[in-house]
């Protein structure tokens, strides 16, 4: 985890080192990505939401290049332990929770109520809603967790095929694995975006209550 | 939701959210059933049945909730 936080760092420090009017190669690079997530944010809580711009940057951030140093074959994936993805799933909906009754007090509680929801149908909606609410963490750490481990147990069992197979087979799932590395850098790259939308939508529905 | 970006980005994004949004409601109702079961009532088979039932209704609720976003 250190290793990825000093990549980042060092990446980031460097790019924004020379803060020239034309961007070298890093710089514009570094642009885009801030780009990108304030684009993020703005489609998904509006102007209000670019407070948690440093929060939700640092995430977007740390994710992406975990998943993509994760790729260099013999380095290891942080974000395949269950346990980093869960706590970063879990800090993330305490605070939106926290940031609900900040803003709304006892009020947040109706994000269980859906609106136009007729009386006789609370009892049924209400557990309906709880559920909705508690799965999200879960879905959120879970999806991060179970993408990062398969795609790494393929490209593994591949590898392992090619090497059993010896030269006179063993091409046919070396050049698999070739395919799937590609589709394995975009999903690392899909991954952190869902995790950073998803965020937002959170911190989104705590904000702007219904 | 996010349609300003790449839009292939944006629907594979959302493309993927569906399928562990199902899975995940059904565990959460299941294991509210079974804590309901175990610590608070002694209904050992109902209190999972039922929290089964309803995580199904609320996966396939939010699934389809997200699908009729991206009509719009």
């Amino acid at each position: 985890m250190w290793i990825v936080v000093g990549v980042a760092s060092v990446f980031l420090l460097k790019a924004a080192g020379s803060k020239s009017l034309v961007p070298s190669k890093m710089q514009s690079m570094a642009e885009l990505l801030v780009e990108f997530i304030r684009g993020i944010i703005q489609d998904t809580m509006g102007a209000s939401g670019m407070r948690y711009f440093p929060l939700i940057s640092s995430l977007f951030i740390f994710i992406l290049f975990s998943n993509l140093l994760g790729l260099i074959p013999g380095s290891y994936t942080v974000t395949s332990q269950i346990i980093v993805t869960g706590v970063f799933a879990l800090g993330v909906y305490a605070l939106s929770l926290v940031i609900g009754f900040q803003l709304h007090g006892a009020k947040f509680l109706g994000i269980l109520v859906p609106p136009g929801t007729p009386g006789w149908l609370l009892p049924l909606m209400i557990p309906i809603e709880l559920i909705s609410q508690l799965a999200r963490p879960i879905s959120l750490a879970v999806r991060l967790f179970a993408n990062m481990t398969a795609g790494h147990v393929i490209l593994g069992v591949l590898f392992g095929l090619t090497i059993a197979g010896g030269v006179l087979i063993g091409w046919l799932p070396f050049s698999f694995t070739i395919v799937l590395y590609g589709l394995e850098v975009g999903i690392a790259f899909i991954q952190a975006y869902i995790f950073t939308v998803l965020t937002c939508v959170y911190i989104g529905d705590a904000i702007h209550l219904h | 939701m996010a349609p300003s970006q790449d839009p292939l980005f944006a629907g594979l994004g959302q493309a993927m959210r569906v399928g562990t949004d199902l899975l995940a409601a059904l565990i959460v109702g299941g294991f509210l059933g079974w804590l309901i079961d175990s610590y608070i009532f002694d209904s050992t088979p109902w209190g999972v049945a039922i929290g089964l039932v309803l995580g199904l209704i609320t996966g396939i609720r939010n699934a389809y909730r997200a699908a009729q976003r991206w009509n719009t």
